[in-house]
């Protein structure tokens, strides 16, 4: 012990008092007596009538009808996202400061990654390719991110459903609905497809997707190309689907087993995976365009850049964006 | 006696397996360029996320498969 109050600075040939909490052991107290304090203030688990303890819908539910339409809670959702995303940007592009305030930088930064991945890929069409693979980034973002305001998948509506009650949530994030993600990934393929028959034309965009490099291996090479590119919507859709639903799954059966501070720690791991989904759908849309306007033997660089030729290439790179 | 929850609980542990080896060797990879050459990092990082999240989604598929069991 002698040897720690030496280490901490303090006098040792003080009293030596007989137990010392040193800087370290203090806050990993703490936070044992957080956790031990959680788990145990776990409510028991109901086995009444054999349902989950939590409340898990694949398709969103339905909350009322204006006329023919159903309302579900997840186009709530995506009203709440979209209308985040239209006000913010009008409000950021009616108060742009020549010297940003804070908001402006954090609103800056998408706009400067994406911009620096695209002029690196894609410098001469960048005024057209820029504005759609910036839209669908931060519209996926706040999409993703309305899973994580407080009352959504909590507050809900009481309903009678097979016999038991259950909580109809009246917000669900705009993306763990299979409906909202396919839409977008059905944008991104009219996106790709429309690049590719505007870079090549429309009979060489044909020829691409048709007619094979050897053209004794075309009965071979086109149905793979078809189903290839077809693929592209399902893995879209079913990954950002798949990942923001199974993280509201995750948080729901954290918050119903734990207590206190532990669920904020997956509130976290949500939000990294919310904004990785994000950038990562917007950036395979950019790869799937720039495959589409390569042309003939140009696929081969898509998401790569050429190989650096010397120091000063990998310096200008890693500084470009 | 009902297999469902087997079946979930097959389809997306085995599902896991191999993406799991592979999103291991693909951010191994990586680092080693990483560690290699780390001016390189802003070059590296695009192909890396895009790798990651192309080699993840095969488990999300999986995963979305066990959810199709267990709740149709």
């Amino acid at each position: 012990m002698s040897e720690e109050a030496a280490e901490h600075g303090q006098d040792p040939t003080r009293a030596k008092p007989l137990f010392q909490i040193g800087p370290v052991a203090l806050p990993k107290a703490v936070a044992a007596a957080v956790v031990a304090l959680a788990l145990w203030l776990t409510p028991a688990e109901s086995e009444e009538h054999s349902e989950s303890l939590i409340h898990v819908a694949i398709k969103g539910e339905v909350l009322f009808h204006i006329g023919p339409i159903a309302v579900t809670n997840s186009m709530v959702g995506t009203l709440i996202a979209t209308l985040t995303l239209v006000v913010l940007a009008a409000w950021a592009s009616r108060n742009s400061a020549l010297i940003p305030g804070r908001l402006q930088s954090l609103l800056e930064f998408p706009l400067e990654f994406l911009g620096g991945v695209i002029r690196d890929l894609q410098p001469t069409r960048f005024g057209a390719i820029f504005p759609p693979i910036l839209t669908l980034f931060l519209l996926v973002l706040f999409a993703n991110y309305v899973g994580l305001l407080p009352g959504v998948g909590t507050v809900g509506l009481q309903v009678l459903e097979e016999g038991h009650e259950a909580t109809v949530p009246i917000i669900r994030p705009a993306s763990a609905d299979l409906n909202f993600t396919l839409a977008l990934a059905l944008i991104s393929f009219a996106l790709f497809v429309s690049w590719g028959i505007r870079a090549n034309g429309l009979r060489g965009y044909l020829k691409e997707t048709f007619v094979a490099n050897p053209w004794y291996m075309t009965p071979l090479m086109t149905p793979i190309h078809i189903v290839s590119e077809l693929s592209r919507i399902i893995s879209l859709s079913m990954r950002l689907f798949g990942n923001i639903f199974a993280g509201e799954i995750l948080l729901a059966v954290v918050l119903a087993l734990t207590f206190a501070v532990v669920p904020a720690l997956f509130l976290g791991l949500e939000a990294i995976f919310g904004a990785v989904q994000a950038l990562v759908f917007a950036l395979l849309t950019l790869t799937y365009i720039t495959l589409a306007t390569a042309g003939h033997g140009g696929g081969h660089d898509e998401a790569h850049d050429s190989p650096p030729q010397d120091a000063d290439d990998v310096a200008l790179r890693a500084g470009a964006h | 006696m009902d297999l469902t929850p087997l079946a979930a609980g097959l389809a997306i542990g085995l599902g896991a397996l191999g993406p799991g080896i592979g999103l291991g060797l693909g951010v191994s990879k990586a680092m080693e360029a990483l560690g290699r050459n780390p001016e390189a990092s802003g070059a590296i990082f695009v192909p890396y996320v895009l790798g990651l999240a192309l080699t993840e989604a095969v488990a999300i598929y999986a995963l979305v498969i066990g959810l199709l069991i267990l709740f149709t």
